[in-house]
């Protein structure tokens, strides 16, 4: 059977509040085992995702983000949830980076999404109600409690 | 993990002016951050280096500030660099393909 573990957070869509996802994370996925660089990657992604229901979902009114950071055999699942207005996310849209380009054609917006998926394993993003994105992401193989 | 609030300190230095940023540039630290860089924009007259070794987190946010500053700095002609790039902030950089415009290579020096 596999071993199932939730800890749910949820926060004032604000960007005051979303360093404590950051640190929430840091203390599920230093639990984990999860090592400095890939835990610098998930706070990073699991950021964006709440930047963008921060900026996005609720326009001038005020709601909040739910994060639920679940374990799931080797996979530490993070879904960033709100419960306003779905918001544009095209994922097939070309990644913004700024590879190859001159200084005058790049752009400063749009590169959360290419975080994510660049950052993450795997990126989900389902609209109903408000907007769910999911990040998963193995944790190493554990050798000291093999 | 102490919570590190974003902190800002310029220098000004004999050929240039350097700004120490540290803690995390984020969402939350986006509006003061843009205050700031503005104004460092309306006052250049030399050359500008960002010192980010006590950077502890960015996000595309401050990422993006990052590029609307070498931009407005490139269009002014003022030279610019970011030097003490920590290793996983210098990774996000290289991801986004935003490292060539922050380092010259007279910023090994």
């Amino acid at each position: 059977m596999v071993n199932e573990r939730v800890v749910t957070l949820s926060i004032p869509a604000l960007p005051e509040y979303v360093d404590l996802v950051r640190l929430t994370l840091y203390g599920i996925a230093t639990k984990l085992k999860f090592t400095f660089e890939e835990i610098e990657d998930m706070k990073v992604a699991v950021s964006e995702a709440c930047n963008n229901a921060v900026l996005h979902a609720y326009g001038d009114l005020s709601g909040n983000i739910e994060v639920t950071f679940q374990t799931l055999g080797e996979e530490l699942i993070i879904t960033v949830k709100d419960f306003g207005k779905s918001f544009v996310v095209d994922e097939s849209k070309e990644a913004p980076v700024m590879h190859g380009k001159e200084i005058d054609e790049i752009q400063s917006g749009g590169l959360g999404l290419y975080l994510m998926q660049a950052l993450m394993d795997r990126v989900e993003v389902k609209q109903d109600g408000g907007t769910a994105v999911t990040l998963s992401k193995k944790r190493p193989a554990s050798e000291e409690t093999a | 993990m102490p919570m590190e609030k974003l902190s800002l300190r310029t220098e000004h230095a004999e050929d240039r002016t350097i700004v120490h940023i540290g803690g995390e540039f984020d969402l939350e630290a986006a509006s003061r951050m843009r205050a700031a860089l503005n104004s460092l924009i309306e006052q250049a007259d030399r050359r500008i280096t960002l010192d980010i070794q006590q950077l502890k987190y960015i996000d595309s946010t401050g990422i993006g500030i990052l590029i609307s500053l070498a931009k407005a700095l490139h269009a002014r002609n003022v030279s610019f660099d970011v030097v003490h790039i920590p290793s996983h902030i210098r990774k996000l950089f290289d991801m986004t393909g935003i490292t060539p415009f922050l380092t010259k290579p007279e910023s090994l020096i």
